[in-house]
């Protein structure tokens, strides 16, 4: 297999992995699978799909760096548009199934509730980021500018985590994992910043 | 009201939590098997079986059914029983349901002791065999903002304490479930410190409206909602309302309940239903009502104000949430 195909083949399963978690959902709802509370259900599983992404946006660079292939970079645009489209969903879902529209009570939550504020910031954050992505606005931006833009990406999902961390009743597991996570992503960051340095 | 402390005993004199259990299990074993030895053909033996039996004969019977929820349609059957927290099993709303079958509710006992003159453990039947069964359609609403319509089969908590003989001195009464996290996946990780322990004041508990239930639509109580007996305390947050219990004692000072100790600020010693007193983190003014969509208003209380407010007059609600 040439490098192209590779890569190609590599973008296609990004396409893939991203997608097949809606389609999974839609046949659930379709069939009622999601339990008692289908809508919770929802909100659940798109802000934790989301989340999982955007962690692995922030990974595909270090993987880029220990493998050396260039697949990881050809594909982290793709895969940190389908964080935000699943974030864009979990907020939406929110709105929608969770809320029900109500607009005044959403504001409320929105103002009174700081789980509910950290999420709405680092969707916030990552607005200018997905806008930002494309290779003409890059370009536009100058490499530099845009580097700087899109560490917000480390404040998001800093945000994101301290969204499911203070929502969390008791069983703090899925929120260490994710802490864990993203606490050596940006080590890996900080030492490779580091080593470049010098 | 000064915070309870546990009497200090010196670590070479606590039993070890393993042994306690396995003292426990050979001790239910052992009354099952002894009474079988000695009454075959006589009685029936107290083998397995024996409460379900005596439960299955009275749910067969027409029982009284008393609607306290205000005439609401109760909540299917399918959705009581496959959401539920039941931290036993999991912190997941369907992981109850999933695992529900590693619960082994047979034989059952349940120990009544401290203040009270009568004090004993006693099999499950020999508990059911003294008590009137009556449907009591309630409604229950979750301190995470939902809440359902439950026709719950049980007897009022106040006639079993009665038979017990509380003395003077029981301010107090202290609920225990079960702790087996061979079985329980729930209790092998520490979410909470098992097992899960629940208090109400004794006024709180000799309440008419304080449910033991022991059925659910008519048969006997799924394991996932608390079998083989739990409390109901319709005004209060679903936590209160332990499940699967297997000790209750009666005392002068109060120990934490699970979730006090866990988080005081979050989850109260009385934990009331109350719209005007939000959690911490999350709105108390409105509730999903499983099965529907939309929100609804919270009611003062829960909706049994008119029976229950006075128990708390001229408390500040706001503190002493």
């Amino acid at each position: 297999m040439d490098r192209r195909t590779a890569i190609n083949l590599f973008r296609l399963l990004v396409l893939v992995g991203c997608s097949a978690p809606a389609l999974w959902l839609g046949w659930q709802w379709f069939y009622g699978d999601l339990g008692a509370v289908p809508g919770e259900a929802v909100v659940h599983f798109t802000g934790k799909t989301g989340l999982i992404l955007l962690l692995m946006t922030i990974a595909f660079s270090p993987a880029f760096r220990f493998t050396g292939w260039v697949g990881f970079m050809a594909a982290r645009r793709q895969i940190g548009l389908w964080a935000f489209f699943w974030l864009v969903a979990h907020m939406l879902a929110w709105m929608g199934l969770d809320q029900y529209w109500d607009w005044p009570w959403i504001r409320r939550e929105m103002v009174e509730l700081p789980y509910i504020r950290y999420g709405v910031a680092a969707l916030l954050l990552l607005v200018p980021l997905a806008v930002t992505s494309f290779a003409r606005v890059r370009k536009a931006m100058g490499w530099t500018a845009w580097h700087w833009l899109h560490r917000l990406i480390y404040v998001a999902a800093a945000l994101g985590v301290t969204h499911l961390w203070i929502l969390t009743r008791a069983d703090y597991l899925l929120p260490m994992l994710f802490a864990a996570t993203l606490a050596a992503l940006v080590l890996f960051r900080l030492i490779d910043a580091a080593i470049h340095r010098q | 009201m000064s915070r309870y402390r546990y009497p200090s005993i010196p670590e070479s004199q606590v039993t070890p939590r393993e042994l306690l259990e396995s003292r426990r299990r050979f001790l239910n074993t052992g009354l099952a098997l002894g009474a079988a030895a000695v009454a075959p053909g006589l009685l029936w033996p107290r083998s397995s079986h024996a409460w379900q039996g005596v439960l299955e004969a009275r749910l067969d019977t027409q029982l009284p059914s008393h609607d306290l929820a205000g005439g609401e349609a109760p909540t299917s059957l399918r959705d009581i029983t496959t959401y539920n927290n039941f931290y036993e099993f999991g912190t997941g709303k369907r992981d109850p349901e999933t695992f529900a079958h590693r619960l082994v509710t047979d034989p059952w006992s349940l120990t009544i002791e401290g203040e009270v003159d009568k004090a004993g453990t006693f099999v499950l039947e020999d508990v059911l065999k003294h008590q009137e069964l009556e449907e009591r359609i309630y409604r229950l609403r979750c301190v995470e903002a939902w809440s359902k319509v439950v026709p719950w089969i049980g007897f009022p908590l106040a006639n079993l304490l009665k038979r017990h003989e509380p003395t003077s001195r029981a301010r107090y009464v202290v609920f225990e479930s079960i702790h087996d996290p061979d079985n329980l996946r729930g209790q092998r990780r520490s979410v909470l410190d098992w097992p899960y322990r629940e208090v109400l004041r004794i006024d709180e508990a000799m309440h008419p409206l304080t449910l033991l239930a022991v059925g659910l639509y008519g048969e006997i109580l799924p394991n996932q909602s608390g079998a083989p007996i739990r409390l109901v305390v319709p005004w209060k947050y679903g936590f209160k309302s332990i499940k699967s219990i297997m000790r209750i004692s009666l005392v002068e000072e109060r120990p934490p309940s699970s979730w006090e100790e866990r988080n005081p600020e979050e989850y109260g010693f009385y934990a009331n239903v109350n719209p005007q007193v939000d959690h911490p983190r999350w709105s108390q003014a409105r509730e999903r009502r499983i099965g529907e969509s939309g929100r609804r208003e919270t009611l003062m209380f829960n909706g049994y104000a008119d029976e229950v407010a006075h128990l708390y007059a001229g408390m500040d609600l706001q503190r002493h949430y």
